[in-house]
């Protein structure tokens, strides 16, 4: 592993151990906890989906590269707030029994959901992996855009607000629009060409 | 200006907009419909009022112009609850953002 891979882990790691920090100290309960962790897998998550479109609507250069080479361990790292998450959940809820008893709520479920997904992804997040899966690997990687979607209405549903969620998912849905447009208007282009 | 350049400055603009727009803090607004903070009951008075309901009290803090309570019922339920800070009525109550209290005739 590179020096550099190595110091980007450090970097990713650090809100992580602020917040086991804060908790193992008292300073902060566990509840306090969901909003950071959460939203940080959130937008980890969204970084690792924005460089696709990037790359399809901007010519490469080396910044674009450096992000795309970073890909897989934006994914692994949001998969890995996702986990510190559910385990804040759990030490706030004490109880399996509490746990399951409110895990047909729909604000509930669709965590589980999107944990369940990331977990697929987050597990076939290296090479053996892509050799050895093929096309399906294609297929449990594109599971992190439902897992995207439902963690937005996850935190939709208990904070009863939609505009945190969606400033989260904007981002991503203009650059798919930009995409699509940029895409549209190069076939005109080669279309008057051919004429 | 090339396509490019043009859809390049709108990804930015729009983006930026988007970083802008702090997103609110936590919570659809209740709305308690209390006036100003002078006249208002005390934390203490609204911890002795939750725990009369036979709760276990998490937090108590002011949420708009309201006070919000984070607490486990007695079954055991993560839920929060609105009270109205100069009455200290019980005026909704959530489970995990669903609602399962509502007083009767409050709409805020």
């Amino acid at each position: 592993m590179s020096l550099l891979r190595i110091l980007l882990w450090i970097l990713l790691a650090i809100p992580a151990a602020l917040m086991v920090r804060a908790l193992a100290s008292g300073e902060t309960l566990a509840m306090d906890l969901y909003h950071p962790t959460g939203e940080l897998a959130l937008r980890l998550m969204l970084l690792a989906m924005m460089i696709g479109p990037l790359l399809d609507i901007f010519r490469s250069n080396r910044f674009l590269r450096g992000w795309l080479a970073i890909r897989r361990n934006l994914g692994v790292a949001a998969f890995a707030y996702v986990a510190l998450h559910l385990v804040i959940y759990v030490i706030d809820m004490r109880s399996l029994a509490a746990m399951l008893d409110e895990i047909s709520l729909p604000s509930i479920w669709t965590g589980w959901l999107s944990f369940a997904l990331m977990l697929a992804a987050a597990s076939i997040s290296n090479d053996w992996a892509i050799r050895r899966l093929g096309r399906t690997w294609k297929q449990i990687q594109q599971g992190a855009y439902a897992a995207f979607l439902l963690g937005a209405i996850h935190w939709w549903l208990l904070d009863r607000d939609p505009v945190p969620p969606l400033i989260h998912l904007a981002p991503l849905l203009v650059l798919w629009s930009l995409r699509w447009l940029f895409i549209r208007h190069r076939r005109k282009n080669l279309k008057e060409y051919a004429v | 200006m090339n396509f490019r350049v043009q859809a390049a400055l709108t990804a930015v603009a729009l983006l930026a907009g988007a970083s802008l727009s702090q997103p609110a803090l936590a919570d659809g607004d209740v709305v308690c419909g209390s006036g100003p903070q002078a006249e208002w009951r005390s934390e203490r008075d609204v911890r002795r009022r939750a725990f009369q309901e036979g709760w276990e009290i998490l937090r108590i803090q002011i949420q708009g112009d309201c006070y919000e309570v984070y607490a486990r019922n007695e079954m055991g339920q993560a839920i929060e609850a609105f009270f109205h800070p100069e009455t200290l009525e019980k005026l909704v109550v959530f489970r995990r953002g669903r609602e399962i209290y509502r007083r009767e005739g409050f709409t805020g």
